[in-house]
């Protein structure tokens, strides 16, 4: 089944104009912009979804509390549409949408849609390193560091992290019935997962854990690279936005992170450069401590050299 | 209590004027200029509570999404943006999400008689 990743994620939130806000601090471009809630898109179209949590449009999330509403993936082809509807009809209800795409559930409760992907492909280069004898470089004369004031966008919905009740059930249900592979998995915690349609290291990753944290940990889009991404992350603190780990680097992954708490009852994410896999990859199995999740962890100073505004007994308590 | 406005008495720190925080507000505060906000101030029914600013779900996870901002729309609930738990603004008792039924640490606050809000520091 060729289902290429997330096409957009759908919220219920209680303050329409705060997560608005946020959304456009973080980087994200509104369209359909209403009191009613709106649209968020990165640059290939996929996006972040809001709307009032009373708004009975929407479809109910998984446990009373959790402001993920939908999950919508994005498919290659009408066949691979198909092909989902047919496999899920065998034991639950799927409804086609007026427009085109279908609804159902997954075995842990979330509302899940399909459509054909509607992302916008683009062309613009990733962070590229400058490294001796390395075969690709920077033009010369252009910057590594983005500049102040630069435009900083995020590129494309990149993954979303479950807490599920019964991982072994909720994993089995997107390699079973959606054709996903693990690529990696953190023992006793539960599978990265990616669908059949995507290199990326992960789409969607599972946390087995008890039903009164049945949710959401976090969703995240990719950035350009890890500078841009950065760079980004700075901007959103200096905003007033609360920063919870990072900027730093995964092992399972290799993708840099910053997370931040959110008006969504969950952690975002920014990310950037991600590893990618196809079938020949073997998955890795590690346990889940920050040890095997953080590769490193960068640190901000404010002074680096002594002088003026440095206390006596220096910087470095 | 004895003091002025400009200083506190040993083991208080001041935070701010009580009329600051109006009904259904929170802030945050940093009275060690850690960074970080330490703790947040809510008013709820007229009175004032503070609480640490640590989620009890994840150890030390800090719970505002924006600065000074702890609290759902409504001003009903003090809300963790980490995993989304809800407590009362005057218990810091957790009634939904990842860590029900347990508390919000609680921080000794005293106003003064010009209005001067304190905490034990």
């Amino acid at each position: 089944m060729k289902i290429v990743g997330l096409e957009s994620l759908v919220f219920g939130v209680d303050d329409i104009g705060g997560a608005a806000r946020f959304l456009v601090d973080y980087g994200l471009t509104p369209v359909e912009l209403s009191d009613r809630g709106g649209r968020f898109e990165a640059m290939d179209g996929t996006a972040v979804v809001i709307a009032r949590q009373d708004d009975p449009a929407l479809p109910p999330g998984p446990v009373p509390g959790c402001r993920l509403r939908k999950t919508v993936m994005g498919v290659a082809d009408e066949a691979t549409l198909g092909a989902i509807a047919a496999e899920l009809r065998r034991d639950r209800e799927v409804r086609r949408l007026p427009d085109g795409s279908i609804e159902s559930i997954d075995d842990a409760g979330f509302v899940l849609g399909f459509q054909l992907t509607a992302r916008r492909p683009f062309v613009l280069a990733g962070e590229i390193s400058n490294a001796p004898g390395g075969v690709v470089f920077r033009p010369v004369n252009s910057l590594g560091v983005p500049p102040p004031g630069s435009v900083i966008r995020p590129r494309s919905l990149s993954h979303v992290v479950y807490f599920v009740p019964d991982v072994v059930k909720a994993e089995a249900f997107y390699v079973n019935r959606l054709g996903f592979r693990c690529t990696d998995r953190f023992t006793g915690t539960g599978p990265f997962l990616q669908p059949g349609g995507s290199l990326d290291h992960h789409t969607h990753f599972l946390i087995g854990a008890p039903p009164h944290m049945h949710g959401v940990e976090h969703f995240t889009f990719h950035f350009g690279g890890p500078s841009e991404m950065i760079t980004n992350g700075y901007r959103f603190v200096e905003k007033g936005y609360q920063a919870f780990w990072g900027p730093g680097r995964h092992i399972l992954g290799s993708n840099w992170f910053w997370y931040f708490n959110s008006p969504f009852g969950c952690h975002i994410e920014m990310d950037a450069d991600m590893d990618q896999h196809d079938a020949s990859w073997r998955p890795r199995e590690a346990t889940a401590s920050a040890d095997n999740s953080q590769t490193f962890l960068l640190k901000m100073r404010k002074k680096w050299y002594p002088g003026p505004g440095i206390p006596e007994n220096g910087d470095y308590a | 209590m004895a003091t002025t406005r400009d200083g506190a008495p040993p083991g208080w720190v001041r935070l701010c004027r009580s009329d600051e925080i109006g009904e259904a507000q929170s802030r945050g505060f940093d009275p060690g200029d850690e960074g970080q906000d330490r703790l947040f101030v809510v008013r709820w029914q007229g009175q004032l509570h503070a609480w640490r600013n640590a989620c009890p779900h994840v150890q030390g996870a800090p719970m505002a999404w924006r600065r000074d901002a702890y609290l759902n729309a409504a001003g009903t609930r003090i809300v963790c943006h980490a995993h989304g738990a809800e407590f009362m603004p005057d218990s810091g008792l957790c009634v939904q999400g990842p860590c029900r039924g347990e508390r919000l640490s609680p921080i000794a606050l005293v106003v003064d008689a010009d209005g001067e809000l304190f905490v034990k520091s």
